[in-house]
């Protein structure tokens, strides 16, 4: 049985686990850069209040593998609580956690790190506060954040194969059960290797590009 | 001093904890079509002086007289007047916005300037003034120093300001740019403008300024003519041009 054949063969499972890929990912992208830009821009703003809790919530999460989390959340978290939630919305949750804090970092940092010395140009040239947000200040920091933040993206979508491992049929599961019933380990993994080839790959070159192209070195401060 | 038509400061004092001030009862005038060099050794509050007369950090005291209208320190409602860039600053770094290139960069201070015809004609002269043509449409870091420096005067000078305060902008430059620059100042004194230059470079400012402010320790010790430099009266002035002289 060939590459194409189990495509053919088990195409309405495997579209149902890439559809619960990709509703996975919409829910950890969408929110985590919703939430993360937050509380990146309210860290900045106010460093004691917010910044420093969200940096010590980033540095506690990299510190916990992102099985050890998931696990924690869909076994003692649930039992503790006697409540029983959905695995799917349980991943959902434990990579969102991981994604707002991300991208919480790379927002708070580019904000932090940016040169006041442009603002300061930009007055002395007699531009408005609201012509140095839109033209100076917003266009550089999108410029230094839109890689950083693309390549988070893709690594989230390779951590929602760890959904499987609590009963989420997404990609990875549909593979192994495909697997398990005809046995073409090569075949079918080759098959999802060169689905997140297809997928990732452009992702991070894209990210590649706009890192070169785009990005400056504002070490000129 | 004839405050009227010129950028001075009156005891202009700055500190950031009262019991350490940085500027102690400052004195000095900018005119129009003039070129003052201040001077000074490091920790002298050179750069603090042009940062409160420029109203980017405004003084804790003192009095700022701009073409005559006076602003009082301390006192809230000058902590937002903005005179630029009617008086504006061209900083060491120059901070060319990085994501423009260097024709946005001069152009885009336009937008509140609503006179298409004149906008034209000044960029273009500033473009054959600077000779500019063959790199204008790129970026700042696909130039050289020389050339971003030429960058920041044409968008400083766009806007037509009265005067301009350069912060150290010989620091980086190597003999043959200083050379230049000084072409570049002769432009400003022929268009009135009122220049104040901060600069290390003693034979620079003998040879650029028309009036020289020696700063040292937050307070004027001797300012005159060029020839203060060649005959100081001041022994702190004297102590620091014989160890300039000495590290040359």
């Amino acid at each position: 049985m060939s590459i194409i054949d189990i495509l053919l063969r088990y195409r309405q499972g495997l579209c149902a686990g890439l559809w619960v890929t990709l509703r996975l990912c919409a829910i950890v992208w969408f929110l985590g850069l919703v939430f993360g830009s937050l509380i990146g821009l309210a860290g900045a703003k106010w460093r004691y209040f917010v910044g420093l809790p969200s940096s010590g919530v980033s540095f506690l999460l990299s510190g916990i593998p992102i099985l050890v989390l998931l696990f924690w959340l869909h076994y003692p978290l649930q039992s503790m609580l006697e409540i029983v939630v959905d695995p799917f919305y349980t991943a959902a949750a434990a990579l969102l956690l991981m994604n707002i804090f991300g991208v919480a970092d790379i927002v708070r940092n580019a904000m932090r790190d940016f040169p006041d010395q442009y603002v300061i140009a930009a007055r002395t040239c007699g531009l408005t506060s609201r012509q140095t947000f839109f033209r100076i200040k917003l266009p550089i920091i999108l410029r230094q954040i839109i890689p950083p933040l693309l390549t988070a993206q893709v690594t989230m979508l390779q951590l929602t194969l760890f959904a499987s491992l609590i009963s989420v049929e997404e990609i990875f599961r549909v593979a192994q059960e495909i697997n398990a019933q005809i046995y073409r380990p090569v075949e079918v993994y080759s098959t999802l290797a060169v689905f997140f080839l297809v997928v990732c790959l452009p992702l991070n070159g894209l990210a590649l590009f706009l890192k070169h192209a785009y990005t400056r070195d504002l070490s000129e401060r | 001093m004839n405050t009227v038509g010129a950028l001075s400061g009156r005891g202009i004092g700055k500190w950031y904890r009262a019991t350490e001030p940085v500027l102690k009862g400052v004195d000095i005038e900018i005119r129009p079509g003039h070129i003052t060099a201040l001077i000074g050794p490091s920790g002298a509050g050179k750069t603090t002086l042009i940062r409160a007369l420029s109203f980017l950090d405004p003084p804790n005291e003192g009095e700022i007289l701009l073409d005559g209208i006076a602003h009082n320190f301390p006192h809230a409602s000058h902590d937002r007047f903005a005179p630029w860039p009617s008086l504006t600053v061209v900083f060491q770094q120059l901070f060319l916005w990085p994501h423009l290139s260097l024709l946005q960069n001069i152009t885009l201070p336009l937008i509140n300037k609503h006179d298409g015809k004149r906008n034209g004609e000044m960029l273009a002269e500033l473009i054959d003034q600077f000779e500019m043509q063959e790199f204008i449409h790129r970026y700042p870091n696909q130039v050289s120093l020389g050339q971003r420096q030429r960058a920041a005067l044409a968008r400083a000078l766009v806007l037509e300001p009265r005067y301009i305060l350069f912060d150290e902008i010989t620091s980086a430059l190597d003999v043959e740019q200083v050379a230049s620059l000084l072409g570049y100042l002769e432009i400003l004194r022929e268009r009135n403008i009122g220049v104040l230059l901060v600069t290390h470079l003693l034979n620079f400012a003998r040879r650029a300024a028309d009036h020289i402010v020696f700063l040292d320790n937050g307070r004027t010790i001797e300012s005159g003519s060029p020839t203060i430099l060649d005959n100081p009266v001041s022994e702190r002035l004297k102590k620091f041009l014989s160890a300039v002289q000495a590290a040359t």
